[in-house]
């Protein structure tokens, strides 16, 4: 796993009184502990990764609780989870990346919600809307209205967070509604305090287990007919029960204004501090959230509460609901609560704000300033026009200064990624055999979209690729190729992809790209992880390790796969022979070739503290770095264009008669030997030298070394 | 009122921005005073752009009666009061998003630059220039303290996390003094160690102002020209040129006594005489000779053109491997081996025979590959280290004598030739044709494909663009020549060249023959 909890598990165990200092999802963490949860699962993704990696790192301390913690192969299974909930009073929660996740699991998530739930569930979702999200741009608020779950959006501050964790199980039970936690990214990372309680250990657990199955209960299955009455239940025993518990405990927050407490803010818990900073800008908020207009703080964004709405509304001149996301439900329900209670107050929101988009402080300042020049134009400070008008101003001027916009940035392969090789190859490939259409998928691979490669056709969805090729391929000439990693041909590839090709006999190329873990979300183990004794075992630890797991190769042997070639992904010039084969050959089937290397973050996480240890044990260590002549260097960067490593860059050209910049690699080479294989495979100018430094060589070597250096140095000029 | 000190850091993945964030959470957390920090990496640990946002409450716990200020999860554009950046396009990209604001914004940055893909892949000089990247700092910055951070990390051995932490301290934007940014840092390890020694570093570079100053206009000074190089001209040949050309031609000249001896230096004078008559001759009251000038650089290059020869002796001079030995670190007694990677082909080696024997291999390699194999070539690891690769590597060398026999000399003299002759016909109608086909002299580069490519692409120009046959009105041809050459250096494929050809009515580059295996599928036969 890319990060270690060390430090953040002994947080974990914190008691009563003691002062909580880390991460968002972490004091969620800590929230799920203190409510006595039995069990949790989930998949990893950004930004909620790090719930279910540090509870897999507490093993020990889970035990010792007896919490269950399972790190479920996809959404779904971490959903249907949650059906233990339905007839025993256990609370459990899950967590994944939303909406994707959300999607993956909205099959499971129905059928729990309509028998609904005895002990309390709760499903923190990572909200990976706005700056630095990496999926499409949906609100998980319409999988909480469909299916009839509670929907938190608690106020970013971990004290509230925590809170609102322990509440969340309460109202689930109160309720029989399985509660779903929405948290933005920024959220998850933010880093603050909060003051800790004690755990509680389940009451049943591991430790302490079920005597009995509960008796047969046929209101507790989705099944017809009692999915009728489950419906019914939803609307007339369920939400009021909820909305009971809301109100009684008052999850949402009610802010009295000052000066214009005739004015109201309706808004998310989870904007409320960007809010807060708006009001600032214009001295209508202290920097202790006192505000001078009325807020509505909603904690809970589903079911909303009309009575507390609506009184919030009644004698208010008017209201601005700030609701990030689109379509804006929370505003359609308001306005017809309103309306069918004929009250009059003026109701803003999507008309003074955008529609969709992440709701940034300027974003929600230019909402407030149409507001308040609408309903209170002088409690807006000349300094907050001024302010909003020239950030505009400001840019143009930064654009004119650098006249084009700078060249994006955006996230590339690491050093030594062994997923780099293959499309290197691809490239070449496609120099012999024509340009392919190429169905990616979501995982490191999909980096390959951006330059140097600008691979992908599509990106259909995790583990989806060699499905959505089904329509393609068929009605298209050439041959088509699915990318994939392993990650995601466990996630739902297998399935989706291999066992509907093979199904239907389809003429398909997959290529799997077998890395040992799914990297993109913090190389997490999976099941074709090489195991702890194979690393332990291996005399060399920088070798790869995956070939010492072969799950993905029998599990496609057992489905039937006859044409199956495993590549060393490093050996580009294999790779570019096969890739073009799969392209060529008459076998008609499924084609699959599985490009075999270990993530090299986990590799580098095993060799460096295995290399220090030689070196101060003094034994010796052949390091390997690649290099480029700059004098040989033609200044072409092909070389470049063929691998995009952030090692290989450029330089000023040495030499004085030479205009164009030079090749170089620097610090930071893994020596994964991609530059030479490039060479090789592409016959680029002959610039690239390999290095091999041996420290503490054996004396012989020393001896021969200095042998040969005299005779070379004899002959060499200066 | 009040308000929490806002601050923007921006790193690349990888460079410990999550670190320098906990910092100085944990900083103030020891200072007793409220912070917060967020930030939002999702796959930007991959090496690319990401930000982490803190806000630090300038009071302590102490002197707030228990009330906790909210502090917010966003940058406020033009409300920042500090931006903190690790690398220069970085810190102008969060300046261009209006972040950074002139009335009131600390600008923290390092000078050195981590190049983006798309500057790297481009064929020429694609690298983005870093005058007015450092203007924006200086335009949209309260204060602002550039500094080379890169040099600063190998100077202490630490990530640039440290320097930057230094910086701030330094910088007095926080209400810590150096012992609480210390406390955090110092630890047992190795690596305390070094962030102490990288913080120390950058905290005194931001404490002396002055050479701060100074610092960035010497960033900002173009690099020192060519005439600063030494003239060893002879002087008889110095006699006959202009001074202007003087520290290019000595350069070229001892470049090409080192590549194929004193004649051959000697023709490139008589080449460049010729060039510089037919000039003088066009332009008799002007007193610059930009043409000369300009063909005097890449006359010389296209001379000493690159072979297995040059390469060979290169790779096999002392100063390599001494410059190799320090750029891969290696120490006192540790054993270095050095393997170059060589993919000779069958071109290569028709290069060095006479041009007989040259075409007969060339046509049966083409033979090879209409029979659908891959062209000929024999990939090479050569010990650089080992007697054996190192004889071999000069006995390769040694062909230099040869070299004027070989295929390739001939071809490249026609062509070198053909070019010279068309700036001086270009000259004598416009000097400013001329400077532009001068200027073409960059297309020509490399090994193998590239220098082909660069090639035909020149001889395009010469015959299609300028020239008798040209379609090019001659008013237009000094633009057309200059656009197209631009092109010609954008993509491989050259559909940039082409599109340029066209939209200056000059035709486009004749299809070049390419064996292509077809992707037969059999699933359509046999339907």
């Amino acid at each position: 796993m890319e990060v270690s909890f060390h430090e953040e598990i002994k947080a974990l165990r914190m008691g009563d009184g003691e002062v909580f200092h880390g991460e968002g999802i972490l004091a969620i963490t800590k929230g799920l502990l203190q409510s006595g949860v039995s069990y949790v699962g989930g998949y990893q993704g950004a930004p909620v990764s790090h719930l279910l990696d540090v509870m897999v790192q507490a093993k020990p301390y889970m035990d010792e609780l007896g919490v269950h913690v399972e790190a479920c192969s996809n959404e779904a299974s971490a959903a249907a989870m949650l059906g233990a909930s339905i007839h025993y009073p256990i609370r459990g929660a899950v967590t994944w990346k939303s909406i994707v996740g959300t999607n993956v699991a909205a099959d499971a998530l129905s059928n729990l919600s309509s028998p609904g739930v005895t002990g309390g569930v709760l499903i923190v979702v990572g909200e990976d809307y706005g700056e630095g999200a990496s999926v499409i741009q949906e609100r998980t608020h319409a999988y909480a209205l469909k299916s009839g779950m509670c929907l938190l959006d608690p106020r970013p501050e971990l004290g509230q967070m925590v809170n609102m964790v322990e509440h969340g199980f309460r109202l689930s039970e109160a309720s029989n509604m399985p509660v779903m936690m929405e948290l933005r990214i920024r959220a998850c990372h933010v880093r603050g305090q909060f003051v800790a309680k004690d755990n509680l250990a389940p009451k049943l657990s591991k430790k302490n287990l079920l005597e009995e199955p509960a008796s047969f209960n046929y209101m507790r299955l989705a099944h017809p007919p009692v999915t009728f009455a489950q419906e019914k239940r939803k609307v007339e025993h369920r939400l009021p029960a909820a909305r009971q518990y809301i109100t009684e405990q008052g999850l949402n927050e009610h802010f009295d204004g000052s000066d214009h407490r005739h004015l109201g803010l309706i808004v998310q818990g989870g904007l409320y501090n960007t809010l807060i900073r708006a009001l600032q800008q214009f001295d209508l908020a202290d920097a202790f959230g006192v505000t001078s207009l009325s807020v509505l703080v909603l904690n809970v964004t589903y079911p909303l509460v009309p009575n507390e709405l609506v009184d919030f509304c009644k004698g208010k001149s008017a209201v601005l609901l700030l609701e990030e996301g689109q379509p804006e439900y929370i505003e359609q329900e308001l306005a017809l609560m309103l309306r069918r209670l004929d009250i009059q107050t003026p109701l803003h929101g999507k008309d003074m704000l955008p529609s969709g988009g992440e709701y940034t402080a300027e974003v929600m300042a230019q909402g407030l300033l149409k507001f308040l020049d609408r309903h209170q134009n002088d409690a807006v400070p000349i300094a907050t026009r001024q302010w909003l008008h020239t950030n505009g101003e400001r840019r143009q001027q930064v654009q004119a200064l650098l006249g084009s916009p700078v060249p994006a940035r955006p996230p590339s392969m690491c050093i030594g990624c062994p997923e780099r090789p293959v499309f290197s190859a691809l490239k070449l490939a496609q120099q012999d055999v024509g340009p392919v259409h190429i169905a990616g998928d979501i995982g490191c691979h999909a980096l390959a979209t951006f330059e140097p490669f600008s691979f992908g056709h599509s990106i259909l969805g995790y583990g989806m690729s060699l499905a959505s090729r089904a329509g393609v391929s068929p009605l298209m000439k050439r041959r088509v190729l699915s990318v994939m990693g392993d990650g995601g041909f466990w996630h739902n590839g297998l399935l989706t992809g291999v066992q509907s090709a093979l199904f239907n006999g389809d003429d398909a190329v997959l290529l799997i790209f077998k890395n040992g873990y799914t990297s993109a979300t913090g190389t997490q183990d999976i099941i074709n992880t090489p195991t702890d004794i194979a690393k332990e075992l291996a005399g060399d630890k920088r070798q790869s390790m995956v070939h010492t797991n072969q799950t993905i190769e029998s599990t496609l042997k057992g489905l039937g796969v006859q044409w199956l070639r495993t590549v060393n992904t490093y050996e580009v010039s294999q790779m570019q022979a096969t890739l073009t084969e799969a392209f060529t050959t008459e076998f008609q089937g499924l084609k699959v070739i599985v490009a075999e290397g270990e993530c090299q973050l986990e590799r580098q996480r095993r060799i460096k503290p295995w290399l220090a240890s030689l070196l101060s044990k003094g034994e010796r260590v052949e390091r390997v770095k690649y290099g480029v002549d700059e004098d040989v260097c033609n200044g072409d960067h092909a070389c470049i264009r063929l691998s995009g490593c952030p090692t290989l860059t450029l330089k000023d050209n040495p030499d004085p008669l030479k205009v164009d910049p030079v090749a170089t690699v620097i610090d930071g080479c893994v020596g994964c030997g991609l530059c030479g294989e490039n060479a090789h495979a592409a016959t680029l100018c002959p610039s690239f030298y390999r290095a091999e430094v041996v420290q503490n060589p054996r004396w012989h070597e020393r001896l021969w070394a200095r042998w040969q250096g005299l005779a070379t140095s004899w002959l060499q000029p200066a | 009122m009040t308000q929490p000190i806002s601050i923007l850091l921006c790193a690349l993945g990888g460079e410990g921005g999550g670190v320098l964030a906990d910092w100085l959470v944990d900083v103030a957390r020891h200072a007793g005073h409220p912070a917060q920090a967020t930030s939002i990496p999702g796959v930007a640990q991959r090496t690319g752009a990401t930000t982490y946002y803190l806000e630090v409450y300038p009071l302590p716990h102490s002197q707030l009666q228990g009330r906790l200020p909210v502090l917010g999860l966003n940058p406020l554009p033009g409300r920042l009061d500090a931006l903190v950046s690790s690398e220069l396009l970085e810190t102008a990209r969060q300046i261009g998003n209006g972040l950074a604001s002139a009335d009131r914004t600390l600008v923290i940055s390092a000078s050195s630059r981590a190049l983006t893909t798309a500057e790297k892949m481009t064929m020429g000089d694609g690298r983005r220039p870093e005058g007015p990247l450092l203007d924006v700092v200086a335009a949209h910055s309260l204060r602002h303290h550039v500094m080379d951070m890169a040099h600063l990390c190998q100077q202490s051995g630490t990530m640039v996390s440290a320097i930057m932490l230094g910086a701030m301290a330094a910088s007095g934007l926080l209400p810590f003094d150096r012992s609480h940014y210390e406390a955090v840092l110092s630890g047992p390890g190795a690596s305390a160690q070094a962030s102490l020694r990288g913080f120390a570093l950058a905290f005194d570079l931001v404490n002396r102002q002055r050479e701060q100053a100074q610092y960035v206009e010497h960033v900002m000074k173009p690099a020192p020209s060519v005439a600063a190089a030494s003239t060893a001209l002879p002087a008889d040949v110095a006699a006959k040129f202009p001074l202007e050309l003087h520290p290019l031609m000595s350069l070229a000249h001892q470049r090409l006594l080192a590549y194929q001896g004193a004649a051959y230096a000697q023709l490139y004078v008589q080449r460049l005489q010729g060039l510089l008559a037919a000039e003088s001759a066009a332009s008799l009251n002007e007193s610059k000779r930009p043409v000369t000038l300009e063909t005097t650089r890449w006359l010389a290059l296209w001379m000493a053109f690159d072979d297995i020869i040059r390469v060979a002796d290169l790779k096999s001079r002392a100063s390599r491997w001494t410059r190799v030995t320090q750029e891969v670190k290696a120490k006192e007694g540790d054993v270095l081996k050095v393997y170059d990677h060589f993919k000779p082909g069958v071109p290569e080696l028709a290069a060095l025979l006479p041009q007989g024997l040259a075409n007969r291999l060339l046509r049966w390699d083409r033979a090879r590959v209409a029979r659908g194999l891959a062209p000929w070539a024999m990939p090479l690891k050569v010990a650089r280290h080992a007697l054996w690769g190192m004889a071999s590597l000069r006995l390769l060398a040694s062909l230099r004598v040869l070299r004027p026999f070989g295929s390739r000399y001939a071809t490249e003299q026609a062509l070198i030739e053909e070019w010279l002759d068309g700036i001086e016909r270009a000259t004598r109608l416009s000097p400013a044709l001329g400077l532009e086909l001068a200027r073409c002299g960059q297309l020509i580069k490399g090994y193998g494909s590239t220098n082909e490519r660069g090639k035909d692409n020149l001889l395009h120009i010469l015959r299609h663009v300028c020239g008798p046959a040209s379609a090019v009105p001659l008013a237009n041809q000094a633009e057309a020549v200059a656009r197209v050459r631009q092109a010609a250096l954008q993509d491989e494929a050259g559909q940039a060249l082409d599109q340029a050809l066209l939209q200056h009515g000059a035709p486009a580059r004749p299809v070049k023959e390419q064996p292509v295996l077809w992707m037969k599928n059999p699933r359509l036969q046999k339907s």
